[in-house]
């Protein structure tokens, strides 16, 4: 899967998991560009995309998030 | 000592004129030596203790670093944590369990008291270096090389009887900046003190004369009665709380250092997650970081139910937070429970409101009104003096069940406050609010900033000699001190 599959499947589950059709994302996004991004729908997020991408994240990986761009590189790693 | 007493101003003169003298490399041990000084006043053996804790972590941290193997961080980091869970935890049920011990109850011989008493403190530093613990193992920090900068973290005397709960990384980045506190900086801080002042000493130390008095015998109360005394203990504790904050924040800055806010207008918040976004902000998002999420993260398979455990679990932990009583346990769980039902109909509730503009807009002043309820209701749990008075002040809420007293008596006299006193000091409350927005709007503190140093100083004098004039000399401890 190249980088730009990657972005656009993410932008998919991100859209379905915070109900907002129009959502975009870019590598620079955090949580607080994003309505809805709290700490309940934050693993919400995280489960969608595992099942999405099928695969399993760590708490530590998890933990170390600090944008997007983390985690295109984080599910970029684990498809390798 | 207290942050009001005569001998803390004194101390405070002393260290911000060391502080000042001192070349910039020499900084971080002047405050470090200050904050043990602050620390040690009040219990020479607690300073100990933290000291020793301080030196574990320093060391822990280091080697979590420094372990080849993922099993290795792992194990290093598990122990370090819960070795400080427990002494957060044997602390706290000690110090409920003492009085059980005590002569009184025929359990120990005739004058023999094991009275515990929590390190002032204790859960607050607890939390700082667990959290800086767990940043190292998810590298999201690196270890620091100076004990020093570890145990001023820890130590922090601003910070340390009642937060707000910095972070490790953004605290060390401001020490990596030492030190130099701008003459704005002072100004603001010098500012905040006073806002705290006025929060705590005009208003929460008035509303908890009716409080106090209510809450020592619900049942002598009339519903009305009852109801405006959880209104008010909600006033009172947001004043007391987010003053004592301001104080915090606000000695921080005089030596340059900015702490995390703990409030943002909670009582404005549309839903109760909002609530918890918005209310003690260090101490939720802290637990949102290293308690909720992890155990959201390994319950994630369970669906649902993972997510409402978790939520319980970690509500629960925010009451027992404040101490083992069975209080603060039912305040968790009345949170956790109101939680979860919020959570898992969000949406659907959302999408319902969608439908209906009409209602929407209702929805839209509703919303906040009955957030605020919630949380009203749950802090009479919260401060009831036991879970027994708790039943009793909500049985005695509702209508019907209050035989013999009039259900909307509302008796000054019993009530030990003055009509037009109360009202004075709701007017100021609503005020107090007003400036907490205006605050966060960066044209408004400009704007102040801008008006003549004749009229700014004006009220300063003003609000300071409004302070001393109104102080009540028996004056009342902060109630997050005691957490």
């Amino acid at each position: 899967m190249t980088n730009a599959e990657v972005h656009e499947k993410l932008t998919g589950v991100f859209r379905s998991v915070f109900d907002d059709p129009e959502l975009t994302i870019g590598e620079t996004t955090t949580a607080k560009d994003v309505r809805g991004w709290d700490s309940i729908a934050h693993v919400s997020l995280i489960v969608a995309v595992e099942k999405a991408f099928r695969v399993r994240f760590t708490t530590k990986e998890v933990q170390a998030l600090a944008n997007v761009g983390d985690f295109i590189r984080l599910i970029e790693r684990r498809l390798k | 000592m207290s942050f009001l007493s005569a001998p803390f101003v004194l101390f405070l003169g002393v260290a911000v004129a060391a502080f000042e003298v001192s070349p910039a490399r020499f900084r971080p041990m002047v405050l470090l030596s200050a904050s043990y000084v602050f620390y040690a006043s009040n219990s020479p053996s607690s300073a100990l203790l933290l000291l020793g804790v301080t030196l574990v972590v320093h060391r822990a941290a280091l080697a979590i670093e420094r372990s080849r193997t993922e099993r290795g961080k792992l194990r290093l980091v598990g122990a370090a944590v819960a070795a400080l869970t427990l002494l957060l935890a044997g602390f706290k049920l000690a110090s409920a369990l003492g009085p059980w011990f005590g002569p009184g109850r025929n359990r120990m011989p005739e004058g023999v008291a094991l009275r515990v008493l929590v390190p002032l403190g204790l859960s607050y530093y607890i939390f700082k270096l667990i959290g800086y613990l767990l940043d190292v193992y998810w590298e999201n920090l690196p270890a620091e090389r100076s004990v020093v900068a570890v145990a001023l973290y820890a130590s922090f005397f601003p910070q340390i009887v009642s937060g707000p709960i910095q972070r490790a990384g953004t605290f060390f980045d401001q020490l990596g900046r030492t030190i130099e506190p701008q003459p704005a900086s002072v100004e603001a801080g010098a500012r905040r003190i006073l806002f705290g002042l006025v929060k705590k000493i005009a208003v929460a130390d008035r509303l908890a004369i009716v409080v106090d008095s209510i809450h020592a015998k619900p049942g002598a109360y009339s519903s009305l009665e009852l109801l405006l005394g959880a209104y008010l203990f909600a006033l009172q504790l947001y004043a007391d709380f987010s003053g004592l904050t301001d104080i915090a924040i606000g000695l921080g800055q005089l030596f340059g250092f900015k702490g995390p806010e703990n409030f943002e207008l909670p009582f404005f918040s549309r839903n109760l997650q909002e609530y918890w976004r918005r209310w003690h902000m260090s101490l939720t998002s802290w637990l949102g970081d290293y308690l909720f999420t992890p155990l959201r993260m390994a319950l994630r398979d369970l669906g649902r139910l993972g997510l409402a455990l978790a939520i319980i679990v970690n509500m629960v932990a925010i009451g027992l937070w404040h101490g083992m009583a069975w209080t603060y346990a039912a305040f968790g769980l009345l949170h956790g429970i109101f939680m979860v039902v919020s959570v898992l109909t969000l949406k659907r509730r959302d999408a319902f409101f969608g439908r209906h503009p009409l209602l929407s807009r209702v929805r839209r002043i509703a919303a906040p009104i009955v957030t605020f309820h919630l949380v009203a209701l749950a802090l009479v749990v919260f401060r009831a003096n036991s879970l027994g008075h708790a039943l009793e002040y909500l049985a005695h809420l509702i209508p019907a069940a209050g035989a013999g007293i009039p259900l909307t008596r509302l008796d000054p006299r019993l009530l030990s406050f003055k009509p037009g006193l109360l009202l004075g000091v709701l007017v100021l409350a609503a005020i107090i609010e007003f400036v907490n927005w205006a605050m966060r709007q960066p044209n408004w503190s400009q704007r102040f900033l801008a008006a003549p140093r004749a009229f700014r100083w004006a009220l300063y004098y003003g609000i300071i000699f409004m302070v001393l004039t109104i102080g009540n000399s028996g004056q009342q401890k902060f109630i997050y001190a005691q957490f």
